[in-house]
């Protein structure tokens, strides 16, 4: 029988559907491998397992028994505990205390803490992994990310009351490990395994969950596709299962072949995120930069931006050096930018359209002295605002009573202000709605046929497929490698993700 | 209408106020008198909290205008009493009152200091300096020249009916025309547009192209350069220069923005809003002194009443 249940599991986020009659269910003692591309809905079974997300609809059981989970006290009580790809860590407090953050501490006289039992209890717990190069009572800042993780897997051996942990819950925990701090917490997985309890493990890496795991469930567009056993089944069915759907033929078409001429040289670039990235891209080419989550896709738009200083390597944009690094030397140099996070790098939501459309050719704008002309502010907008399309009651309008589509819109309106030479993309069709995305694909191949050179990142490989010329390959902050898209399928290019 | 009278419900209270001292004062308050009156004396403030504007535009705030006016107020003093032309004190003092918004700037925007700490500290290392420059005195009487005092004191005369002559006062007229060129700057030009992007956006602004970390710098420089205006026009009213006579100003010319900012829908500052802040602390002052109320007793007010504006107009927030 198994643990834990869950089923019809359906979520969306203001119309947007994140789950759609999911199913999961984990077997005591099993190491359960959860994976599915980016968006398939993963983080949201988990925060609704969390308790921090409430499900639309859900019918979950605990040893056949039907339980809710309203809230995160709801959800510890059950026994499930969290270990999050961004670890939840007091960095200037000892590692006892962020051991035993939450808990009562002990006391003596009734009202001063006791240390030495404090120190004690979290020694106690750190033992139980058999971890014993880790001292309690240093702040938990001085540790490594993976002695961090270690700690963060201690403080849910201490349970407080009378439910003990019986699901470990692990999202991406090996990121930010080393090899051998990885090789630290597979032991650890095993002995809690042991112990009884089941382990849910959230991992976009193949080879890591074909060693650790026994059974894997693959999440796609929100819906559960299969449930296999690791022994039965190999990395290829399983990265078929997580694409599966055939590439729609639901982008315009390429309009004409790309130019003769580069128009951006990057050579051996490195930033503080990325090394070793080299390309060029020719007038009405689009690059596609793909990679595992955070691999440095956006790291390499932000260098081209000028926001992330270049240490090494250089770049040139129609043969000449860019001179001044940042984002405003930029945008005068006919480069416009998609930032990745809309509503907190891209747009100013109380402001309205028209301010957020010219926000960067205020001075084309002006009279003489900086005086602003509205009839040209006016017009400049209400031409872009037509040429992306945009839905709204006009441009007066504050941005954040706009759909996610629209707001894109705006951004695109904005960006396309200045008959942009090069296009920085940074997952452009992020949060939009399928509309909205064919017209946002449309306004790229136009600019891009009008001589524009385009590169963007998406996560959604589809789509990188159907926009671009080539596609960049990322890996852990390196080009991996530059390949042609002519006959790729999203399943040859997430195998390129994995070593 | 519940988002009506959020909107205007601070302008509905200035009325109130104005009609409640109009009720008990039948004879003295609203008279033409009495509004000159009015408009003399909340002039100094006035240009503070207009320039005050810029800053708090993009979010941030400067404690150090007060100490500042101080500050401006003794430079010229120190340079008249050392036989200096009227000129050359006043134009020291404003370059004072730039060089130090611009140190502002620099610390908050180069250096990446929170506003709060940044201004706390020059508001102390003005006022030290102010202290230090002056020896801990007051520079009066015959050290102060008649054309820069005189200044205060003279008007344009107006005749109504050939017969009543009233004066509107320099001062008046100069908080006028800082108004309008603040509202020009901040409303009508490209500069001011994007001040108000930083304020709706930093991150957003900046990946548009737009000098954030310049713009900053500039906009503290002119809230230091209006600080050193209304410590001149202080210095000039009282025909003296003190290092401490500035420093009610600052809270003064806060709460007026924030007043201000209780008028739009966005809660951003606006220059005429703050207009209306400004007139509000100076009536309520105004008024309370001929009804001779207790000087602690009007303090205690104007911050229940501060509060109260801002209260419900964040109350209305909470409920969208």
């Amino acid at each position: 029988m198994s643990f834990l249940e869950v089923a019809h599991v359906s979520k969306s986020y203001s119309g947007a559907i994140a789950l759609k009659d999911a199913h999961l269910d984990i077997a005591p003692g099993e190491v359960h491998a959860l994976m599915g591309e980016n968006g398939a809905g993963k983080s949201t079974i988990i925060k609704i397992l969390a308790g921090v997300t409430a499900a639309d609809n859900m019918a979950a059981t605990i040893d056949g028994k039907p339980v809710t989970i309203t809230d995160a006290q709801e959800s510890y009580r059950h026994g499930l505990r969290f270990i999050h790809q961004e670890l939840n860590i007091v960095p200037h407090l000892s590692v006892a205390e962020n051991i035993m953050l939450g808990l009562p501490y002990p006391r003596r006289y009734g009202a001063l803490v006791d240390w030495r039992e404090l120190n004690a209890l979290a020694r106690a717990a750190l033992d139980k992994l058999q971890v014993s190069h880790i001292d309690t009572r240093v702040k938990a800042a001085r540790l490594s990310t993976g002695d961090q993780m270690l700690m963060k897997i201690a403080a849910t051996l201490i349970s407080a009351g009378d439910s003990p942990a019986r699901l470990y819950v692990m999202d991406e925990p090996t990121a930010a490990l080393t090899g051998a701090e990885s090789r630290k917490l597979f032991q650890v997985i095993d002995e809690l395994k042991q112990s009884g309890a089941s382990i849910l493990y959230v991992s976009h890496r193949m080879n890591e969950v074909m060693e650790i795991c026994d059974r894997v469930t693959v999440f796609r567009d929100g819906q559960t596709i299969a449930t296999r056993n690791l022994s039965d089944t190999d990395k290829n069915e399983v990265i078929h299962l997580m694409t599966g759907r055939d590439v729609k033929d639901s982008y315009p078409p390429r309009r004409a072949t790309k130019g003769e001429d580069v128009l951006l040289d990057a050579k051996a670039l490195r930033t503080r995120q990325v090394r070793d990235v080299g390309f060029q891209v020719n007038r009405g080419e689009i690059l596609g930069i793909a990679g595992l989550a955070d691999a440095g896709q956006s790291a390499v738009l932000l260098a081209l931006l000028g926001v992330d200083r270049v240490q090494a390597g250089h770049v040139t944009i129609h043969g000449s050096p860019i001179a001044a690094q940042n984002p405003s030397a930029a945008w005068r140099n006919h480069v416009a930018y998609i930032p990745r996070e809309r509503r907190r790098e891209g747009l100013m939501l109380q402001r309205r359209i028209v301010d957020n459309i010219n926000l960067p050719h205020l001075q084309k704008l002006s009279f003489a002295a900086g005086f602003l002309s509205r009839r040209r502010e006016r017009r400049f907008a209400d031409a872009l605002g037509k040429k992306v399309r945009l839905k709204s009651g006009g441009m007066n309008q504050a941005c954040y009573q706009l759909s996610g589509g629209n707001q894109q819109k705006v951004v695109f309106a904005r960006a396309l202000g200045d008959a942009p030479e090069l296009l920085l993309l940074d997952e452009p069709t992020r949060g939009v709605d399928v509309g909205a995305k064919f017209d946002i694909y449309t306004l790229i191949r136009e600019r891009s046929a009008e001589g524009a050179a385009v590169v963007m990142t998406s996560s959604d490989l589809p789509e990188l497929i159907g926009m671009c010329d080539r596609i960049l390959i990322m890996r852990e902050g390196a080009q991996h490698s530059i390949i042609e898209t002519d006959g790729l399928s999203p399943a040859d290019l997430l195998a390129k993700f994995y070593d | 209408m519940i988002s009506l009278f959020k909107r205007y419900g601070t302008l509905v209270g200035f009325i109130a106020i104005v009609a409640f001292f109009w009720f008990n004062l039948p004879d003295t308050f609203m008279t033409a008198r009495n509004w000159l009156n009015i408009s003399q004396q909340i002039s100094m403030l006035a240009v503070v909290a207009f320039t005050m504007t810029f800053v708090m535009v993009m979010g941030d705030f400067d404690l150090s205008v007060g100490s500042m006016a101080s500050l401006s107020g003794i430079t010229a003093a120190l340079l008249f009493s050392q036989g200096y032309p009227v000129a050359a004190g006043v134009a020291a003092a404003l370059a004072m009152g730039i060089l130090g918004g611009f140190f502002n700037g620099f610390l908050v925007s180069i250096l990446g200091i929170l506003p709060f700490v940044a201004t706390l500290g020059t508001l102390t290392m003005f006022s030290g300096l102010a202290f230090w420059l002056s020896d801990g005195k007051t520079i009066f009487g015959r050290d102060i020249p008649k054309t820069f005092s005189g200044f205060a004191r003279g008007g344009v005369d107006i005749e109504l009916a050939g017969t009543l002559a009233l004066k509107i006062p320099y001062l008046s007229i100069l908080a006028l025309l800082v108004l309008a060129a603040v509202w020009l700057v901040l409303e009508q030009t490209s500069f001011g547009r994007r001040l108000y992007a930083i304020g709706g956006n930093y991150e957003a602004a900046r990946l548009a192209g737009v000098k954030v970390r310049r713009l900053r710098m500039a906009a503290f420089a002119l809230t230091g350069f209006g600080a050193a205006i209304g410590g001149l026009m202080y210095a000039s009213r009282v025909a003296s220069a003190n290092p401490t006579q500035g420093s009610g100003l600052m809270l003064d010319a806060i709460a007026a923005v924030f007043l201000g900012m209780t008028m739009s829908e966005e809660g951003e500052p606006r220059v005429l809003a703050t207009l209306v802040g400004v007139l509000i602390l100076g009536v309520l002052d105004n008024g309370l002194t001929q009804m001779s109320v207790d000087s602690y007793i009007r303090e205690i007010l104007v911050g229940a009443i501060i509060l109260t504006a801002v209260a419900s107009s964040s109350v209305g927030k909470f409920r969208r």
